[in-house]
């Protein structure tokens, strides 16, 4: 069956794919028995499905991904949590005695799995696998540049995580926890998470954003002396 | 001079504004120039000059307005008080709410609102300057915000009026061909899909004149098609070389 895209190509809404509608994979779908594409983005092939790797777009929860989100109710049997913008998520504890002991208070910020995402809502596994963050800097981007945050084999992150000294934790969600040996550090590892979000689509991004932080931590230097 | 009847189109054939009976005016389009916005969009269609934001999706407020299977689109389409020659008091009047409507329910048919349950895209059209075609050419910007949002949708909507002025089939009206001639007919169709999911006529056409009529909208319509595509891969062309 042919495909009427090269490798990594941009394709756009409407753009016709291919002519096996079984290859229909995310950010497409099918008409007739042919595959369009639904969003604007790159199209590839991902195990013998076509699909469109967007731009921009809202955040999807996968089951297994790993999110940060802030509880904003406590119910008898388990929590209510945000995930930033429109998401809402359930944290459902069969067990009273299991809600009782995870000590959650509305406003505090978890790390999470989701376990679950459709129509009716998205679920994040409970129990142990919930990790209550206490301390930190809580920041949010744009849940479409998170890979771009982490770079290819967490490049990007760990050169961040290197430089500006901080431990970081990234929820795939857009919500990110720093926390940093002082603020000049964390202001720094803010810094370049903005400029990642500004710049995601930029070459030689890594480089930049090394400097960034070098000029600020420097800078930081400089002014105590 | 007073009492000598505005001549519309000259016996070359040449309109008020020196375009061709079937010509667009020029068409500029930029992508993304709205940064607190998700996708944004402007399209500068001769003098008419339109900006459309999309925001979402996001939860909607009221929370008794969200749907358990789909999404809602919420569409405002406003002329801002300097945008015309006489100023437009502020608010919506009936005929921007018309507009609202018939954009958004445009709009409807492409975008996939079952992608997103229980929650609301807001798609925002604001004209800055108006010239007539203020309804196609924020349709053009909005579907081409839409896109750039990464909201999934079937197809980019393109849009033209078409009209009769002194007895001649004119593409893309402007406003002065739009208030002295007898007819005029915004068209926004999916390319694509092949499909047209807004037509309004004011004034009228005889059958064969409207099979003509809508013969030569399709013919702007692609042109306008491509341009929203060149548009959109220029602005992310740079991006092919990055792995993301």
């Amino acid at each position: 069956m042919p495909l009427y895209f090269s490798e990594r190509e941009i394709v756009l809404p409407g753009q016709l794919l291919s002519d096996d509608s079984k290859r229909s994979g995310e950010g497409t779908y099918v008409l007739g028995s042919r595959v369009y594409a639904s969003t604007l983005g790159f199209a590839t092939v991902k195990n013998d499905k076509v699909c469109v790797i967007p731009f921009k777009g809202a955040y999807n929860p996968q089951p297994g991904d790993k999110v940060i989100g802030i509880v904003i109710d406590v119910k008898p049997n388990g929590f209510e949590v945000s995930l930033g913008r429109h998401l809402t998520a359930t944290i459902r504890i069969p067990d009273k005695k299991e809600v009782q002991a995870l000590n959650l208070k509305v406003g505090e910020v978890i790390y999470a799995f989701v376990k679950e995402s459709g129509l009716r809502g998205v679920f994040l596994e409970g129990g142990e696998k919930i990790k209550k963050i206490t301390s930190g800097l809580l920041v949010s981007m744009h849940p479409s540049k998170i890979p771009r945050l982490i770079g290819r084999r967490g490049s990007m992150i760990n050169m961040i995580k290197k430089e500006t000294g901080c431990d970081m934790i990234v929820g795939r969600n857009g919500l990110i926890v720093i926390r940093g040996p002082s603020p000049t550090n964390e202001f720094a590892a803010v810094s370049a998470i903005k400029l990642v979000e500004k710049e995601a689509h930029s070459q030689g991004l890594t480089e930049r954003v090394e400097n960034l932080i070098k000029s600020i931590l420097g800078g930081g230097v400089e002014s105590e002396e | 001079m007073k009492n000598e009847k505005l001549k519309l189109i000259s016996e070359e054939g040449i309109r008020i504004d020196g375009r061709k009976l079937e010509e667009l005016r020029p068409l500029r389009i930029e992508i993304g120039v709205l940064d607190k916005s998700d996708g944004s969009a402007y399209v500068e269609l001769g003098k008419t000059k339109i900006f459309a934001a999309v925001f979402g999706p996001r939860e909607v407020h009221p929370k008794h307005l969200a749907l358990p299977d789909r999404a809602i689109l919420n569409c405002r389409y406003h002329m801002t008080s300097f945008s015309v020659d006489e100023r437009k008091p502020l608010g919506m009047t009936r005929r921007e709410i018309e507009l609202s409507k018939v954009i958004r329910e445009a709009l409807e048919s492409v975008v996939f609102l079952e992608e997103f349950p229980r929650t609301s895209i807001d798609v925002y059209v604001e004209v800055i300057q108006a010239d007539g075609g203020t309804r196609t050419a924020g349709l053009t910007a909005a579907s081409l915000a839409l896109a750039e949002a990464g909201i999934p949708m079937a197809d980019l909507v393109a849009a033209v009026a078409v009209g009769k002025v002194e007895g001649h089939l004119v593409l893309d009206l402007c406003d002065i061909e739009d208030k002295y001639g007898e007819a005029d007919m915004p068209i926004a169709m999916a390319p694509r899909l092949n499909s047209i999911v807004l037509l309004q006529l004011n004034g009228r056409l005889t059958k064969e004149e409207f099979r003509k009529a809508l013969e030569l909208a399709k013919k702007g319509i692609m042109e306008i098609y491509q341009k929203q595509r060149d548009a959109l891969r220029k602005k992310y062309s740079e991006v092919s070389l990055m792995e993301v």
